[in-house]
């Protein structure tokens, strides 16, 4: 508030010599302002949420991609198996990486843009992304599979949420 | 704020002087009310996170720009000389 800034904490008449300083309040700078400020911005989080959510899913892709379909056949060499798996690897890997990339991109530009809109801060804000979410990534196979796909994200969202704020 | 503004002739500069003086008080008086009144509706009391998320500021934008039109508004009635209507 505009009062004066909180003075150091005086001890009793001269008594104890480790008095803790208290440190005034300090304004943040309008550098500090604006590098929060680009936070704030819907596109900026989003785009960023993206590249985690790429990042997430190559790593997946990569990991799951080995243990899908190990050959066992005595047709290829050692050397063209391992050609073979590590190109399977990457495939997989690739196309699990857009489709997390997708899923954090539109999970958090549309959380963002809501709970702009509503101006409050609560988990109504990541149920309703995460429906968005689900609906418009199971919206190929037809209006049921968008309700379901929406309602299982709500609730998958909400619970990670939940389990993330377990100590607050 | 190089060079100060002029008096405007016919006051004194005492009178000056205490003019400055309630505008500052004023200022300050709203400055701290309208901290409270937007921090008490917008940010929830169980403290999270040290910074303000995007639903807290976006609350605060708004209050802070529907109290600012209104102390206009209400300012303006009142230096007219009419009182505010309902």
């Amino acid at each position: 508030m505009a009062d004066a800034n909180a003075e150091p904490a005086v001890g009793s008449s001269g008594s104890n010599e480790s008095v803790t300083k208290i440190e005034p309040i300090r304004m943040p700078t309008i550098e500090e302002i604006r590098a929060q400020d680009v936070w704030n911005n819907c596109a900026v989080k989003s785009v960023a949420s993206g590249v985690m959510g790429g990042g997430l899913g190559l790593m997946m892709g990569l990991f799951l991609g080995a243990l899908d379909n190990p050959i066992t056949n005595d047709t290829m060499t050692g050397r063209q198996q391992f050609v073979f798996t590590a190109k399977q690897m990457g495939q997989r890997s690739w196309s699990s990486c857009k489709t997390f990339a997708v899923m954090g991109l539109v999970f958090s530009a549309a959380e963002c843009i809501i709970e702009k809109a509503r101006a409050k801060h609560d988990t109504t804000n990541t149920a309703f992304a995460g429906c968005v979410t689900g609906g418009s990534m199971s919206a190929r196979g037809g209006p049921k599979a968008a309700c379901i796909g929406c309602a299982g994200f709500a609730t998958f969202s909400v619970l990670i949420e939940k389990f993330f704020d377990r100590h607050t | 704020m190089a060079t100060p503004s002029p008096i405007p002739a016919g006051i004194t500069k005492d009178q000056a002087f205490n003019m400055a003086q309630t505008e500052m008080e004023y200022r300050v008086e709203l400055f701290n009310k309208l901290a409270q009144t937007c921090f008490v509706k917008c940010v929830d009391k169980r403290y999270k996170e040290a910074e303000l998320n995007m639903g807290e500021n976006s609350c605060i934008d708004r209050c802070v720009s529907k109290y600012w039109q209104v102390n206009g508004m209400v300012g303006q009635l009142l230096s007219v000389g009419k009182p505010p209507q309902q």
